[in-house]
């Protein structure tokens, strides 16, 4: 069975403290990679980082104590709309640092830790056999080919020039 | 937290993944598991110094093989290798607590691009919503379900991508122990552990041979997992120089639908319309059980 279904622990000042260590440790991993994979300036890239790791702890934080049932990825992501939105005082100071981190290089380091956690559930996957491995590899083509051929019937449709 | 919420609000799986995040990352002190993360860095080094490779196939065909390829493989092998023993299984925990507040991360910076773009994204609302629908697609796997031998797993299987989200969906509405959830949580084993290579290969060849249009490649990576969404970006970015901030843009939005509506379309018409699917057709074609003599799918 997988490992989905844990116990519980309240937020609390030692969590958030955490929180903290956890994102300055990924984003100086990031930083780092952001600067040999695209040479962007460090400086500028560790601002940048902080100013996603604000947006992502202040999400994450919303999430445990508000009252609304959400996902801190709503939270996250209205934040991060609200705070780089056209005309917003934050605009251009946002879209200046985190512009200078590049998408990949936050992929590569989360992917990372990806990987590593993902050999936990090696065990269970070679338990499966390989029908089970042939039905999720369908699956997964499936929903991304719905996906992009639907888009692009409505894109052609809707009269969306190719770019 | 790859997560929007679950209607039934005291049901047993609500939040699990907040609070298996929370148990793994408040409780042990992950930052002072400094190995673990000497070690993620070291990946990044070495990802980042061998960089992007190209191989070409035919005069229009390549194949691009990125360093997040390289961090999520050398991050299993790590984890797998003997020698290295200092990546156990309380690492890999502490990995995937980590992993799920550095989704914000990723998050956040979609969403930065998202905001920047937000008259396009209204723009494009039409294709964006629709394109959730397409997920559906998965229901045509069914037949081959069947036609393997499973039986009502095939259910739990093909009803969606079988991510988080959906497993809750499955659990809540089937029960733990039953040959549906049973078959979700297959695809979500398997998903995790091969899918974002896999779908990173995907669309790799889909850039070469399908001629779709750009922004309908960026929106189909919002598949509803944040690490295959990853995944599936990085080559889209690739190939379309220059369309960065839009393909982030749709991504990230896309991504972000199918947590919020993603999961409603999956219980009011994927989970009815897989049923009546397998009502229809498990009496035509379904094979003899293979799961009860051999549990393959356990």
């Amino acid at each position: 069975m997988p490992d989905i279904i844990d116990g519980s622990e309240n937020v609390s000042v030692h969590g958030i403290f955490n929180w903290i260590l956890l994102l300055v440790i990924f984003s100086i991993i990031t930083v780092i990679g952001n600067y040999l994979g695209y040479k962007h300036p460090m400086t500028d890239s560790l601002v940048g980082m902080a100013i996603l790791s604000i947006i992502t702890l202040v999400g994450v934080w919303m999430e445990r104590e508000l009252p609304l049932n959400v996902s801190s990825i709503l939270y996250i992501s209205i934040i991060g709309i609200v705070l780089a939105f056209p005309g917003m005082p934050t605009s251009e100071f946002v879209l200046y640092y985190v512009s200078q981190i590049e998408l990949l290089s936050i992929v590569t380091v989360f992917l990372a830790y990806v990987g590593i956690g993902m050999g936990k559930s090696w065990d269970e996957f070679k338990a499966l056999g390989w029908r089970a491995i042939v039905i999720t590899v369908l699956v997964i083509a499936a929903t991304y080919y719905g996906a992009a051929i639907v888009a692009h019937i409505v894109l052609v449709l809707t009269g969306v020039p190719a770019v | 937290m790859e997560w929007i919420f679950i209607p039934n609000k005291d049901g047993p799986v609500e939040h699990i993944y907040r609070e298996k995040t929370d148990k793994r990352i408040l409780k042990k002190n992950p930052w002072r598991d400094y190995r673990l993360h000497v070690t993620v860095l070291i990946l990044v080094v070495i990802a980042e110094l061998i960089g992007t490779i190209k191989i070409p196939l035919t005069k229009d065909v390549a194949i691009t093989i990125m360093p997040l390829i390289y961090t999520i493989i050398l991050g299993l092998v790590f984890y797998l290798a003997k020698p290295i023993t200092w990546i156990q299984r309380k690492q890999a925990r502490i990995a995937e607590g980590a992993m799920m507040l550095f989704i914000g991360v990723l998050i956040a910076k979609l969403a930065v691009s998202s905001g920047q773009s937000i008259s396009l994204i209204f723009e494009m609302g039409p294709a964006l919503i629709l394109q959730e629908l397409g997920h559906l697609a998965t229901i045509l796997v069914l037949p081959i379900a069947l036609l393997l031998g499973f039986k009502k797993e095939s259910i739990g299987m093909t009803n969606s991508i079988g991510r988080e989200p959906n497993v809750a969906v499955v659990v809540d509405k089937y029960g733990f122990n039953s040959p549906e959830s049973r078959g979700v949580f297959a695809i979500f084993i398997i998903g995790t552990v091969i899918g974002t290579i896999f779908i990173s290969f995907l669309v790799t060849f889909s850039l070469s041979f399908l001629p779709l249009h750009p922004y309908a490649f960026a929106m189909a990576s919002g598949v509803g997992s944040a690490s295959m969404n990853a995944a599936a970006i990085g080559p889209t970015l690739a190939a379309f120089p220059g369309l960065e901030t839009q393909i982030e843009a749709f991504a990230g939005f896309s991504n972000l639908l199918s947590f919020c509506v993603g999961i409603y379309i999956v219980i009011f018409v994927a989970i009815p319309l897989t049923e009546k699917m397998y009502n229809w057709l498990e009496p035509k074609i379904g094979r003899e059980s293979i799961t009860n003599k051999k549990g393959d799918d356990e």
